[in-house]
């Protein structure tokens, strides 16, 4: 269990960074289809400013932003997106993530299609890719925690 | 002699009749006051609450969409494409963030005005690189030098600064000039590493704490302009 850094430069740094660092991770995911960057990369950046706030200030108000809970559902969620818009790429006639297909839904050219489809792609994979990794950082930092009182909560 | 036993036994249980409704009277109106009173601090509080729920929410509002003004203004700054597509994402993107972190970049916020302390702000940078400039020719004139008379020592000072922001700006600006560094900071007092006396004395001179503290408009500091701005005032109030 991480508690609250007692460092006042190191919390303030981090409360001032949080939000651009979230706001980066936003661009790099939604203009992954133009430069360098993409779903994974921008989604380990958007887990890497909740990690942040975690060694900052502490597991409880990191928590009240992003629970355990929360994090599963939005992984899910993640992969649902992206499984969602592979089939219905098939069941719109093409292959697997075939964006092309979708035009006809959407409304425009094959060509703009693509790259809408490509976006909500990467949208569910940094969706997943977050969830997982904030995940993996909250099983890693409460390993210390007494599984007796987990279960007296319970 | 029965007849007047009988009388007295009734007027004993006449006077404890009435003793009792007295009590009960008594009782009845107290919990009347109580009642009252405890509706009364009941609605009071409730004014009270509706009150600062309205300041909270108004101050929040405030806090998103200054939040949303700066980090558009930093999504514009990496995307660099400016069709509408991309600027409805960027917005969409900024307020939902702004939504989600609009308490933690204008936390601990004193009261003033946030132009004046940005402008201010601004203002304060060409100074700190001219005093970063000043302190590089000091180190390098302390390290070409043969002898090279450095004089290591850690400095310690209480600050005056109240928020955690100035501390922050204080500190960074000490690390960011050559020759000192800021190891630590706790309940007040700055432990600064200085490589010299002369850099150590600058630091005990306190002008860059005085302009931080101007900055942020804290610890009380009478500035020049400052007095020029009152006087002002008076004279308009006279007139």
């Amino acid at each position: 269990m991480i508690r609250e850094s007692d460092d006042v430069i190191v919390k303030a740094v981090a409360r001032l960074l949080m939000p651009f660092i979230v706001v980066y991770a936003l661009y790099v995911v939604m203009h992954g289809h133009y430069s360098p960057g993409g779903g994974f990369q921008g989604g380990v950046i958007l887990a890497a400013s909740f990690v942040l706030l975690g060694v900052s200030h502490g597991l409880g108000k990191t928590r009240r932003r992003m629970s355990e809970k929360v994090a599963g559902v939005i992984s899910s969620i993640g992969v649902l997106i992206y499984g969602g818009i592979g089939a219905l790429c098939l069941i719109l006639g093409g292959n697997y993530l075939h964006y092309g297909k979708l035009s006809k839904l959407l409304h425009v050219t094959p060509a703009e299609a693509r790259s809408l489809g490509i976006l909500g792609v990467e949208i569910g994979v940094a969706l997943a890719v977050m969830a997982v990794m904030c995940t993996v950082f909250f099983a890693i930092f409460t390993v210390g925690e007494s599984p007796e009182d987990d279960r007296s909560v319970e | 002699m029965e007849v007047t036993l009988l009388l007295e036994t009734t007027e004993n249980a006449f006077r404890v009749l009435e003793q009792a409704r007295e009590h009960a009277t008594g009782l009845l109106d107290t919990a009347v006051q109580f009642t009252a009173e405890e509706t009364r601090f009941r609605e009071e509080k409730r004014g009270q609450i509706l009150f600062t729920g309205a300041q909270r929410r108004r101050t929040q509002f405030q806090n998103f969409v200054g939040t949303t003004i700066i980090l558009f203004a930093f999504w514009m700054l990496l995307s660099g494409k400016f069709d509408a597509f991309h600027l409805t994402l960027g917005a969409i993107c900024c307020a939902l963030v702004a939504y989600l972190f609009h308490d933690l970049l204008f936390a601990n916020v004193r009261v003033g005005d946030m132009r004046v302390v940005a402008a201010r702000f601004i203002a304060y940078i060409p100074w700190l690189i001219q005093q970063i400039l000043l302190a590089n020719i000091h180190v390098v004139s302390l390290v070409v030098r043969r002898r090279m008379p450095i004089d290591p020592r850690v400095v310690k000072f209480k600050t005056k600064l109240e928020t955690d922001i100035s501390c922050v700006t204080l500190a960074n600006s000490i690390t960011l000039t050559p020759g000192t560094i800021t190891m630590d900071i706790k309940d007040g007092v700055f432990y600064v590493h200085a490589v010299s006396q002369k850099v150590a004395d600058e630091l005990n001179a306190g002008d860059m704490e005085d302009r931080v503290a101007h900055i942020f408009m804290e610890a009380d500091h009478l500035y020049v302009e400052d007095v020029l701005d009152a006087a002002r005032i008076y004279q308009t109030l006279r007139v």
